[in-house]
């Protein structure tokens, strides 16, 4: 359905066109101006050579935590999955018969490529098994699959360092999410 | 053969290639200008990743990588085309581009073993004909193209840019017509030759045409109907991408696709060459009192007023802007960068053409290059050198102006155009002829 | 007929009638968890109290028969706070592991604590630990720290089954649920103890961690397992049957089910299931062994015809009509028995006939009035040309006895697709709608969870295809059409229609006093 829309009617001089043209002209000019003398007016980012200055609580790649003896802390609760809008998670429980913690994650994918980063897993984790505090935002791959984001890759995303994030938490804890525990404890 | 019989030939050749090798050379310039204006105008810095060997070039290297990426590409020939006339469309398009420049004066003349030379192609004394037929056949590429790619879009395209042609073309010719009349005659070297001289000391710019009430009423409408012989916004209509894909050109990829690429900037270029002609004064310096025989009389002074009080600021000016733009960019990147390359790099090149431009100043000062070359050869290079920079600046100018128009105003719709075209100008047009008619007489009885 | 009064509404209920049903008549839902409508009443776990009015104090709802002018407040605030902190009482040495618990999603702790809780922990000392994962049957795994002893477990094995293997064991905090050392759970009613349990002590290991409970949907239908025909809830997910649960119906199976009917949701993904219609063995499209079938049909010059006691009425129906309109010579039969070996009969629920569907072609066949039994079919073999066997393994049923090309409508692969000729494949009960009649004459609904695995086709419509094909169709291809067609035409199903069946079923109409010696069988 065509809306009507409220035209003004225009003058002479406006619909001869010629000296909006003029404006218009001066108007660009003005902007190429400035930039050339003010290399301040424009602000990019150089993005590859400069980074912007990340948020306190920016959402990354996900990354698993471990319990001190190197298994997952995740133990299946399916409440990421359920939590989440993109449903991007796909958690394959198992039973382990030596642990006390009983159900482990067999397979734990999140497919980034659905992922809407609104951090509903890490908020719904009862284990603080997720963390999204990495700070990685350059996800990218090859193929769909390599977007797959799995058990392992994600333990061993921060390859052993402390995430950034941590030292700003810990530096000021008021910055820190509500429930942030910096002491890995195992599971009592 | 004696050297006599064979310099008219080198001389003719030689022309060709500067004709062709000028309009080449400024197309990568517009391409360029055309990103880093639409840049600016937008508040971005526009292409500056690119790079050889650390050096940026200011973004110039995109323009070569472009050049590498069409080359490189695939050339896809599509199933269905009109092979035949498929293949020469983009051939037409670029050298009819190429050929209307021939016309266009760059100089006045230059003596070498006591031949006189004309500093154009070619020495047709029906130019400004010449250019009217050669712009008319320009669409021919654009109208094969579409009607060879056989798809409908395409062909729309084609047909819009042929509607468009016709109706401005009247237009162009009407108000390419006040010109001959006031200057008498249709070679765009006496026109040019019309406009030193005037009211003002020769020389002045107020003696050009578009310095004239009817002179400047016709530039107007040249210069909007020029726009629409290119194609370019407002009236790039036959490539409007959000109903057409890409127009005419749609089938076409890699060279051949540059080749209409170019052909659209060569357009620009021979467009703006012929408005500064016909309007601007041509090679004229607009300086009062400076014309042909003032440059070659003191071809010394020029000679080190260039040398010593224009480049050096110039050079100076933009190597602080570059200094200021990437203050911060050179601070970010990390120590082994091969881009610290490049702040080193301007600085040899930027200290070298000063001292070379200060060089010449100090030489012409010293009354150097007349002693060396002879009187006569000297004044003749300075004023081609001067006569060659005003009249590229010139064209410079309208080619950004071509840039900045497309960034700025909106495309106009089809009825728009037609009706701009049809019930705006051309009535314009005529009047306007009968005005300069008028004016001449007016002009012509009151100096009597 | 009491009237009692719950809140502010009246209501009259049967006698012996305890409050909590009465409340659940009245649309007042009382929290408990030892409470079972099955079970005898333990009165332990108090989460049931409610307020008499002009009484002495509160008591619980579950022990208080419904009396003449009886009036209760479920909603006083005296009433709330005892549900509060008979729900702290119980979480006091509950150990919280959620997460790896099974009975997340239909816990009453869970549930219970958000409507009636929501209390914060005013707990210091440390919990009361007790052994976890204990394997105690062949589909429980125990956890004792989860129990919080209501003791339904318990009176079900005392009660229901009568092998009394759980006790309440121990004192005070150290209360937990056991069995003698060195016993095991020895019933065939396990399954119900995970499903009893309000908690997750009892958990199905079968089940357990495969899903999580909330994903599940269910929907309404009858176990296929045996004659008893079960009431339960097919709980599945995007097309894949997780697990059946009993589905109460005090007429049939109160709300229990038998392990092997609950484990038989495996036979629905199955690798035993035939997925394509295969032409002497070549596996073809399901309308070109459609044409097949009509061929040899055409071709045969004696054609005999096996009703299904695994099929539905509706296929039955569609058989019967099928045969009786395109094929006049043919000769129908029906065939007891059973295509594999089970659990023997029981008391409880487990029937010695494992097809869902013996009485309700034994009703087909009293209403034809001429389909032969077993001992006609054996004598009738060297005659036949062409036998149409609907679902059930004919072959197996007569001990492997040689016979003509078999047209076999199956959801199996088994001995008798084996041998058949021509095979078109039919979809399992939980991917179906129509009825099963079981052994007390109950006529109930089937209806279909999940969509037909390979090529398979309810019975109905496949057999709507031959009739079609053959001349005159039977009007089956939507089973309440075909049901209610049917329902018009047999005697004793006069008065129901598809929908009246409902959740529950109907019995069948008693025998009328004219009817033959036939019927009088069913």
């Amino acid at each position: 359905m065509a809306l009507p829309v409220p035209s003004r009617k225009m003058t002479t001089i406006e619909s001869a066109y010629l000296l909006e043209v003029v404006k218009g002209l001066v108007l660009t000019i003005s902007h190429v101006i400035k930039n050339i003398f003010d290399p301040d007016h424009f602000r990019t980012i150089e993005y590859p050579d400069m980074k912007k200055p990340m948020a306190v609580r920016y959402r990354g790649a996900h990354r698993l935590l471990t319990r001190p003896d190197g298994k997952v802390k995740c133990v299946a609760c399916m409440c990421c999955p359920t939590v989440c809008p993109a449903k991007c998670i796909t958690i394959i429980a198992g039973e382990d018969p030596d642990d006390p913690a009983e159900k482990f994650p067999v397979e734990f994918d999140i497919d980034m490529l659905r992922c809407i980063y609104c951090g509903f897993c890490v908020e719904a984790c009862p284990k603080d098994a997720i963390r999204m505090d990495t700070r990685i935002y350059e996800i990218n791959a090859y193929t769909r699959q390599d977007m797959v984001h799995n058990k392992s890759y994600m333990v061993n995303l921060m390859e052993g360092k402390k995430p950034e994030a941590e030292d700003v938490y810990r530096a000021n804890p008021s910055t820190a999410p509500a429930g942030y525990t910096f002491d890995e404890k195992p599971i009592p | 053969m004696s050297m006599e019989e064979v310099l008219p030939v080198l001389v003719v050749l030689a022309k060709c290639v500067f004709a062709v090798a000028f309009v080449m050379q400024i197309v990568p310039l517009l391409i360029w200008a055309e990103r880093k204006g639409s840049a600016y105008i937008q508040d971005r810095p526009g292409p500056n990743r690119a790079h050889i060997l650390g050096i940026r070039a200011g973004g110039h290297v995109h323009s070569l990588t472009d050049v590498v990426k069409l080359i490189m590409k695939e050339d896809i020939v599509p199933g269905h085309v009109n092979w035949f006339y498929w293949f020469i469309a983009p051939v037409v398009a670029m050298t009819i581009a190429l050929s209307t420049f021939v016309v266009v004066p760059f100089g006045d003349y230059l003596t070498i073993m006591g031949h006189k030379i004309d500093l154009r192609v070619s020495e047709i004394d029906g130019g400004l004909l010449y250019v009217l037929a050669m712009t008319s056949l320009g669409v021919y590429g654009i109208m094969l193209a579409g009607w060879a790619s056989n798809n409908k879009f395409s062909l729309l395209g084609g047909l819009r840019s042929s509607a468009q042609m016709v109706s401005y073309e009247l237009a162009m010719g009407l108000s390419a017509a006040v010109i001959f009349l006031m200057a008498g005659s249709v070679s765009l070297r006496d026109i040019v030759d019309a406009q030193i001289v005037g009211w003002a000391p020769n020389g002045t710019f107020l003696n050009w045409n578009v310095f004239s009430v009817p002179g400047a009423i016709a530039f107007v409408l040249f210069w909007t109907a020029a726009f629409a012989e290119t194609n370019r916004t407002p009236f790039d209509l036959p490539e409007g991408e959000a109903e057409l894909v890409a127009g005419y050109h749609t089938e076409y990829s890699s060279l051949r696709f540059a080749l209409f690429f170019m052909a659209e900037y060569a357009n620009m270029i021979v467009a703006a060459a012929v408005t500064t002609t016909l309007f601007f004064g041509g090679f004229s310096t607009g300086l009062p009192f400076v014309d042909g025989a003032f440059l070659r009389e003191h071809a010394d002074l020029v000679l080190a007023v260039i040398g010593l009080g224009a480049v050096p600021p110039l050079l100076a000016f933009s190597a602080i802007a570059w200094k200021r733009r990437n203050r911060d960019f050179y601070k970010a990147l990390s120590a082994d960068d091969i881009r610290h390359r490049e702040p080193r790099f301007f600085a040899a090149l930027w200290g070298g053409l000063a001292v070379v431009h200060l060089g010449l100043g100090v030489a012409g000062l010293a009354g150097i290059p007349t002693s060396v070359l002879g009187v006569e050869l000297g004044g003749d290079l300075v004023a081609l050198a001067v006569h060659m920079t005003a009249f590229s600046l010139k064209v410079l100018f309208g080619c950004w102006f071509f840039i900045w128009v497309r960034w700025t105003i909106v495309r106009f719709r089809y009825d728009q155009l037609m009706n701009l075209g049809w019930k705006r100008m051309l009535p314009l047009a005529l009047a306007n002829l009968f005005l300069a008619a008028l004016w001449i007489i007016v002009k012509e009885t009151m100096l009597a | 007929m009491p009237k009692v009064k719950i809140n502010d509404t009246e209501i009259e209920v049967p006698n012996g009638t305890n409050m909590i049903e009465a409340a659940r008549l009245a649309g007042i839902e009382i929290p408990h968890y030892c409470y079972h409508p099955h079970l005898s009443v333990a009165g332990n776990c108090r989460m049931c109290l409610v307020d008499i009015v002009g009484g002495r104090g509160p008591d619980i709802a579950c022990n208080m028969q419904a009396r003449d002018g009886l009036a209760i407040r479920t909603d006083t605030p005296a009433v709330k706070k005892m549900r509060a902190s008979v729900q702290e009482f119980l979480l006091v040495n509950h150990p919280l592991d959620c997460p790896i618990c099974d009975q997340s999603g239909e816990c009453r702790l869970q549930d219970y604590y958000m409507e009636h809780g929501q209390y914060e922990s005013r707990l210091n000392d440390a919990k009361v630990s007790k052994e976890k994962r204990q394997d105690i049957g062949e589909l429980i795994v125990l956890d004792a720290e989860r129990c919080v002893q209501c003791s339904r477990c318990v009176r079900f094995s005392d009660e229901v089954t009568g092998t009394g293997e759980l006790r309440l064991m121990n004192r005070g905090n150290h209360t937990e649920i056991g069995l003698f050392p060195g016993e095991r759970l020895g019933h065939h009613y396990q399954g119900n103890l995970a499903d009893i349990c309000p908690v997750g002590a009892l958990t199905n290991k079968e089940f357990r961690f495969r899903r999580r409970v909330w994903y599940l949907r269910e929907t309404a239908s009858v176990c296929d397992g045996c004659a008893t025909g079960c009431n339960i809830d097919v709980c599945h997910q995007e097309g894949e049957v997780f697990r059946y649960n009993p589905r109460r119906n005090d007429a049939v199976n109160k709300s229990w089910m038998c392990d092997p009917g609950r484990l038989s949701y495996q036979s629905v993904m199955s690798l035993k299931r035939l997925l394509r219609a295969h032409v002497d063995k070549k596996e073809v499209g399901v309308d070109a062994a459609v044409a097949e079938v009509v061929r040899r049909i055409r071709n045969a010059s004696s054609v005999g015809v096996v009703l299904g006691t695994r099929a539905t009425n509706e296929a039955n129906w569609a058989l019967l009509t099928l045969v009786r309109a395109n094929l006049p010579g043919a000769r129908i039969f029906w065939v007891e028995g059973n295509d594999s070996t089970g659990l023997p009969a029981d008391k409880i629920l487990i029937d010695g006939d494992k097809n869902p569907n013996s009485a309700g072609v034994r009703l087909l066949a009293a209403h034809d009035g001429k389909v032969g039994d077993k001992t006609a079919l054996k004598d009738a073999i060297p005659e036949l040309k062409l036998l149409l066997v609907l679902q059930d393994d004919v072959v197996h049923r007569l001990g492997g006895m040689s016979l003509p090309p078999v047209i076999y409508f199956g959801t199996y692969l088994n001995d008798t697709s084996e041998r058949a000729a021509v095979t078109l494949p039919v979809a399992h009960t939980v991917e179906q709608d129509g009825s099963y009649t079981n052994r007390q004459g109950r006529v109930q609904r089937i209806r279909r969870a999940v969509n037909p695995a390979g090529d398979a086709l309810p019975a109905y419509q496949v057999l709507e295809k031959v009739g079609a094909a053959l001349g005159r169709a039977p009007g089956t291809a939507m089973p309440a059409a075909a049901f209610n067609t049917m329902a018009r035409a047999v005697a004793r199903l006069k008065g129901m229609d598809f929908k009246s069946l409902g959740e529950g079923g109907l019995p069948l109409a008693a025998l009328p006093p004219e009817s033959s010696n036939v019927q009088a069988a069913v």
